[in-house]
């Protein structure tokens, strides 16, 4: 096809078939889409939808259910838990499982088609969704293997390896598109490896840029904070949640992972950059315009990807472009995202790690906290004060939402070499609470909390979406779908499912009716309006 | 079966992948399991290990080091050679050539055996170390008995439920200082310990019995006669849930480390 052919179908390929590069946006896609994992590109998880709201929700009902069948448990993980937030384009939604991708009938509940990969190694422990270029979709296998396929039939256009499973490796990331851009991070932490995030272009799969998360070499930015080169060649830093990005400022922004080894931090002296970090990076070429380091010289396994929210609001009556994070370490951030400056660290959860903040508003960690050969008692669970599960942030109560953890855990160093190797210790879990948590984005003060009763999310995490119907939508612990006043706390509606809510709701707007998606074990569910349309 | 469940929480909380919080009561994996789940491959042969750690001792160790983990050699816990090797196929021609461009000798006149019994050695290093299912707490019993005596019935507070003589009588020949460190801690694990619960109804009926399961929206309970009961969370329903770890849980706000510690070495006196 020569490109004049190429630049007449375009446009009719965007509207009729695949995805318009319109739909992605930084605030709110359009109505009858969600075209990448968090919605928009803001990460807020904030709909302006309202056809469902706290005046009708009593009528919101299951319309269609799809359970996965025929793949049975996964190797080490057991039954198949859907944790990726489906796109919806054009009338079909893609999600996926470890090693499957599935295309489904928006208005039924049908499968169209399913694609399955055969892997070789890499942890099963999740996968987060498909990304979306034009017609062409952007999978990853948890064995280092970035796939692409047609979104009309599923498949396989082509196959390429971004990561070596067996130095323990492990891909699970959500793939994301910014402009000619497919974004690929990775996993693993198993095996001291050095972590990265890679564009590459969604037509060849062809590496465009590569970013470290550690210096290279030392003498470069950022290695005096390690001792040595070996140390950063092994330290960790993972990139292996979707991060967010501003189109006007052309900045990505990324969580990276605990530095490695995990637990015992003696052969690492330093703060580690830019491992358990936010960073903000050119979407062109991956360079570093700013960092903020959330955990310094991490020894809890207190990776910190969880998403960059990005907002707007006023601060001292001036309009501020934002980013606020509810980090694994039990700090909520605030911070300018054009040049990463502070406005809030403050503990959401316990922080007895931490002896305060530094003058950039990063935790200073507390050595006599860190893991112990006798144990060292922290104030927040071994998992930290959350997880990857998607928060949200809406504009119309200026309210951070999270699902968050509290209790105590017993951090144990189990590897005193001088060159620990691994995770080189433990932490030991005591008491878990799971508590729906809303952060005032001013201050990090909380201003209200719902305990569940039934104590820990256990194993799966559930995601948050607000709406401008004035609902919050969340899992529990007990296998409900819970609808809160964002406003109050009061829970207004609930739904018993199979399994917990285990990815994060979204909502989008079919043949005029207003559909809410959830994933909960092995089952999506989609809700609607009773009578609506 | 408390004690099971107290463990198995604890195992599992340790041996959960960094990308999970984690897991109360769901049965803990071991080391093989755990080993499953991070595709390392076919185990490590024990016997071929032990022997192959006595020919790597005097031949290999000395360059990278007795651990594998590297000294005036490579490390080779984490060498890609080793990590992609699956019984020996990679590992034994670089061990019977060597690498004389980079110092290292060749070892043609060890068997084929031999070598092979050294590359299950290696494979044993990168289990011991990136399965953490293997790892084990080392000394935890590192306070001041005496002090711990005093703490416990002192500033502690725990004289006023638990008797060294009574309850507590040879508490240490049943658990492990690392397990008795962690119960007393948070004797339930994860959830705590099976709770009483009392349902009063708007008609000022009460029933009481063992939680079975509790949410924001019901509550269901075992009572005396073993039967389960389950009641909505309606308007006008009181429910109350007995709390028997208040004390545990609000010493976790006082402790120092070195309480627990003292704690811990009077404890493990308790034979």
């Amino acid at each position: 096809m020569n490109p004049r052919t190429l630049l007449f179908l375009l446009p009719v390929l965007a509207a009729s078939q695949g995805l318009d590069p319109k739909a992605l946006r930084l605030f709110q896609p359009p109505a009858d889409s969600w075209p990448t994992y968090n919605g928009d590109y803001s990460g807020r998880r904030y709909s302006t939808l309202a056809q469902i709201n706290a005046a009708n929700i009593s009528s919101l009902t299951p319309v269609w259910t799809y359970r996965i069948a025929g793949i049975g448990p996964q190797r080490g993980v057991g039954n198949p838990v859907i944790k990726s937030t489906p796109l919806l384009v054009n009338g079909v939604l893609y999600f996926t499982i470890p090693d499957h991708v599935f295309a489904v009938d928006a208005r039924q509940g049908r499968l169209l088609w399913q694609y399955d990969w055969e892997d070789h190694g890499g942890h099963l422990v999740g996968q987060r969704g498909v990304g979306m270029y034009g017609n062409w979709l952007y999978f990853l296998g948890p064995d280092g293997w970035f796939i692409s396929l047609d979104a009309h039939t599923g498949k396989e256009r082509w196959r390429k390896k971004v990561a070596d499973e067996k130095l323990q490796y492990f891909t699970t990331m959500s793939t994301m598109v910014v402009k000619n851009h497919v974004l690929v991070g990775v996993g693993g932490d198993a095996m001291d490896v050095r972590g990265y995030l890679e564009a590459r272009d969604p037509e060849t799969g062809e590496l465009q840029w590569r970013w470290w998360s550690e210096p290279e070499k030392p003498g470069d930015p950022g290695s005096d904070t390690w001792p040595n080169k070996a140390a950063m060649d092994h330290g960790g830093g993972m990139t292996w949640m979707p991060g967010t990005y501003d189109p006007d400022l052309n900045l990505l922004y990324w969580g990276t992972g605990n530095a490695n080894p995990v637990y015992a931090g003696q052969s690492r002296k330093g703060a580690n950059l830019w491992t358990a970090s936010i960073v903000a990076l050119n979407a062109d070429t991956g360079k570093l315009a700013w960092w903020f380091q959330a955990s310094p010289h991490d020894t809890h396994d207190w990776d910190n990807v969880e998403t960059p929210v990005l907002f707007d609001a006023s601060v001292d009556g001036r309009p501020r472009k934002l980013l606020a994070q509810a980090a694994r370490c039990g700090y909520f951030f605030v911070l300018d995202r054009t040049n990463g400056k502070n406005l809030v660290s403050k503990g959401f959860a316990g922080v007895n790690w931490s002896k305060g903040v530094d003058a950039k508003g990063q935790p200073i960690p507390d050595p006599a906290k860190e893991p112990q050969v006798d144990g060292s008692l922290i104030n927040i669970p071994a998992g930290g004060g959350t997880n990857w599960p998607p928060p949200s942030y809406s504009p119309d109560t200026g309210l951070f939402y999270v699902n968050a953890a509290r209790g105590y855990s017993i951090a144990y160093l189990t590897d005193t070499d001088e060159q620990p190797e691994g995770y080189g210790g433990r932490g030991g879990g005591l008491i878990t609470e799971a508590v729906l948590e809303a952060l005032e984005v001013k201050t990090g003060n909380i201003a209200w909390s719902h305990t569940y009763p039934s104590g820990t999310f256990g194993t799966s995490f559930s995601g948050i979406l607000t709406t401008a119907g004035k609902l919050l939508f969340t899992g529990d612990p007990s296998q409900n779908l819970i609808a809160f006043d964002p406003a109050s706390g009061k829970i207004l509606w609930h739904y018993r499912l199979a399994q917990n809510v285990s990815n994060g709701p979204s909502t989008w707007l079919l043949d005029g009716r207003q559909y809410l998606i959830v994933g909960a074990g092995d089952t999506l569910y989609a809700f609607a309006p009773r009578g609506a349309n | 079966m408390r004690m099971l469940c107290a463990i198995s929480a604890l195992a599992l909380a340790a041996l959960l992948p960094a990308q999970e919080p984690p897991a109360g009561g769901r049965g803990g994996r071991g080391g093989p399991a755990l080993r499953e789940f991070l595709g390392l491959g076919p185990p490590p042969d024990a016997k071929a290990a032990e022997r192959g750690a006595k020919l790597y001792s005097p031949n290999c160790g000395f360059c990278h080091g007795e651990n594998a983990n590297g000294a005036s050699g490579p490390d080779l816990v984490r060498s890609p050679v080793v990590l992609h090797d699956e019984k020996g196929e990679l590992i034994v021609p670089v061990l019977r050539d060597g690498r004389p461009d980079k110092g290292m000798p060749a070892f043609a006149a060890m068997t084929s055996a031999q070598l092979s019994d050294i590359a299950q050695f290696l494979h044993l290093r990168v289990e011991l170390t990136a399965n953490r299912g293997t790892y084990k707490t080392l000394n935890v019993v590192t306070g001041d008995p005496k002090r711990g005596e005093q703490y416990f019935n002192g500033a502690g507070g725990c004289a006023a439920c638990h008797s060294p003589t009574g309850d507590l009588a040879k508490i240490a020949a049943r658990y492990p200082p690392d397990q008795l460190q962690n119960r007393f801690l948070w004797p339930g694990g994860g959830r705590g310990a099976p709770r009483k619960v009392t349902v009063e109804l708007p008609s000022g009926e009460k029933v009481s019995g063992t939680l079975a399961r509790i949410d924001d929206f019901s509550v269901d309970l075992t009572d005396g006669s073993g039967a389960r009961r389950s009641f909505n969370r309606d308007d006008g329903v009181k429910v109350d849930v007995e709390d028997r770890l208040t004390a545990h849980r609000t010493l976790l706000d006082k402790y120092s480390d070195a309480d627990i510690h003292d704690l811990t070495a009077y404890l493990v006196t308790l034979k």
